[in-house]
């Protein structure tokens, strides 16, 4: 049996949709798809309203994780891995830690040539390292003995002066790597919540914007979502992003990559929308 | 003025530099080899050189490397064009002149022969690069693998531009290819400011649905996925000598306002500052090639005060 509550318990947190990652301000371009008339598209002519929209839904999110996944997985995994190294070597590691984790955020930024998700991706990177020290830091009269905790304290707080002084950028991906190590997550864990909470938040999107009922959400995330998400970690969960070997083999197919070029172009769009209720 | 064919080179390489002398480009290397062929018309504007860049036989097969390297000098304003769209044939394990070995990561991930293009360019302070070539089209099964890497002075620009359509539409190919797979990467001053990786691909369907019982959600295929649309293209623009048409663009851009539709628009496109607003991504889709073509002509026509009308006219035919 599972005995591990402690890893459990944290991630039960960290579901909660109160969180900033809890999906109330972006749509990740779902309300600017079904603006577009592409929810129609994938069902059949004959299926009823409400059955199209139920398809037109699951194909966002099909379409949504399988390039999400592959573009911004490798930076939590490897953001993940960042600190897991450090955690060897809390004294010594700061300076160089914090080096390696600008560089995935840096590159990020680069390889997100889409402006309206840069924003989001921005908003709830800092509000998750904003997160961690208000609320989930160990408070410090009783963490004088463990060191560990404190180094890693010092870690994010020093991130998250360094996005609010704009010298970085904060992005989502790679705060959600420090911050899920760093309460403890294992690797797959936290690539697989990852991709969980972004499935759900499209899902959310989808409820609030009438496209379905709420009950109909539930039941797409625990029978038709589930193994889409299972099926896109265990396909893109030893991917990296290649930063810190040599980007000369920069041809690899294990690199961070777009997969869903219609997708970019209707979240870029997501701005020109006549009315909208989304930020993203 | 044709390259010369020189012997000592590689198979599938080519190199381009090119210089100011007096307002006029001059070209101190121009030189290819099989299956990679350039071809320099004569220009009339100052300062401005064209570079045609083309294959034999009009297309690539599986297996075909081709490097090209390109060095853009002081003050030069090089067209690369290209004559058709660049056709990439079914992918085959045979062997043909062109076909080198490549690094193991590309191998290993398929049993099939790549079709790659890499091409290398540094671009000089106050000069430009415009690679405005028509679309690659991948046959049914081919795959193809395009790397380019940009290094831009300070004061340098560029006007690049990738794009892919779905392959023979006329034998009933929609989004069949194998895999294609685009990275264009830009620095400016040794700083990357852009890397747009696009990757399109069928295999994973094809190594799921043999082995696995009906699925509900059904898988989506690459056609599934980029469906209305036959062509997809991303424009970037960085630098000085953009800026006019960048302008143009924003204008455009910012005077759309989207209202509730029941289907798609035949044509799409997207705009999005990088780099602090210092360069531009542009991305279209659309359910015909030529409405692509049609519309970037159109958006781009403000470059014809910057390499001339004639030379403007020769993109986008």
């Amino acid at each position: 049996m599972d005995t591990n509550f402690d890893e459990t318990y944290v991630l039960l947190l960290l579901a909660d949709s109160n969180l900033p990652t809890g999906s109330f301000v972006a749509s990740s371009g779902f309300e600017s798809y079904g603006t577009h008339g592409f929810l129609s598209l994938s069902s059949t002519p004959s299926a009823s309203k409400g059955r199209t929209a139920t398809v037109g839904t699951v194909a966002f999110v099909q379409d949504s994780l399988h390039t999400y996944a592959r573009s911004a997985l490798p930076f939590v995994s490897d953001a993940h891995r960042v600190v897991d190294a450090f955690k060897g070597k809390p004294e010594t590691d700061h300076d160089a830690t914090i080096k390696k984790l600008l560089g995935l955020d840096e590159l990020y930024e680069t390889m997100t040539l889409n402006h309206v998700a840069k924003r989001a991706s921005k908003a709830q990177g800092v509000a998750i390292l904003t997160l961690y020290s208000k609320g989930f830091a160990c408070s410090s009269d009783i963490s004088d003995e463990d060191h560990l905790s404190k180094a890693l304290t010092v870690l994010i707080d020093r991130l998250k002066l360094m996005v609010r002084g704009e010298e970085t950028h904060g992005h989502l991906p790679v705060c959600w790597g420090i911050l899920t190590n760093a309460l403890g997550i294992s690797l797959l864990r936290a690539q697989h919540l990852f991709l969980f909470l972004h499935a759900r938040s499209i899902l959310s999107s989808a409820v609030r914007l009438n496209t379905i009922g709420p009950y109909s959400a539930q039941q797409l995330l625990l029978h038709s979502v589930r193994p889409l998400v299972e099926e896109e970690v265990s396909r893109s969960k030893d991917m990296c992003t290649g930063t810190f070997e040599d980007m000369g083999y920069n041809d690899a197919y294990d690199r961070p990559s777009t997969t869903w070029p219609l997708g970019e172009i209707l979240a870029v769009r997501h701005d020109l929308q006549h009315s909208r209720i989304f930020n993203s | 003025m044709p390259a010369t064919p020189s012997f000592g080179i590689p198979v599938g390489t080519g190199h381009i530099t090119c210089d100011l002398h007096s307002s006029t480009v001059v070209f101190s290397k121009l030189s290819s080899s099989y299956p990679l062929k350039l071809l320099s018309p004569r220009v009339a504007e100052h300062g401005v050189a064209i570079v045609y860049i083309m294959s034999y036989g009009g297309g690539l097969v599986g297996g075909d490397c081709v490097q090209l390297v390109v060095e853009v000098g002081r003050e030069c304003k090089l067209l690369l064009l290209s004559q058709g769209s660049t056709k990439v044939f079914k992918t085959r394990p045979g062997d043909r002149a062109s076909t080198r070995l490549r690094g193991s990561s590309l191998q290993q991930s398929s049993l099939q022969a790549v079709t790659t293009q890499s091409m290398e360019v540094t671009i000089e302070p106050d000069s430009a690069l415009f690679l405005l070539p028509d679309p690659v089209t991948c046959f049914r099964s081919a795959s193809y693998t395009q790397v380019q890497t940009f290094h831009l002075a300070t004061s340098a620009s560029i006007v690049l531009l990738d794009w892919v359509t779905s392959g023979r539409r006329s034998l009933g190919e929609d989004w069949d290819f194998l895999r294609y797979y685009s990275i264009n990467e830009i620095f400016v001053e040794g700083r990357r400011v852009a890397r747009d990786v696009l990757l399109l691909d069928n295999s994973t369907f094809d190594t799921m649905s043999c082995s696995s019982p009906p699925r509900d959600p059904p898988l989506r295929t690459l056609k599934d996925r980029l469906s209305p649309y036959s062509c997809y293209a991303m424009l970037l623009l960085y630098g000085p000598q953009t800026h006019s048409v960048v302008a143009d663009l924003q204008a455009k851009y910012g005077s759309i306002s989207v209202f509730k539709r029941t289907a798609p628009e035949r044509f799409l496109w997207s705009l999005s500052p990088i780099d602090d607003g210092k360069g531009t991504v542009i991305r279209a889709a659309g359910i015909e090639t030529e409405d692509v073509k049609k519309w970037f002509r159109e958006a781009l026509s403000g470059l014809e005060a910057v390499v001339g009308i004639d030379e403007y006219r020769k993109a986008f035919l």
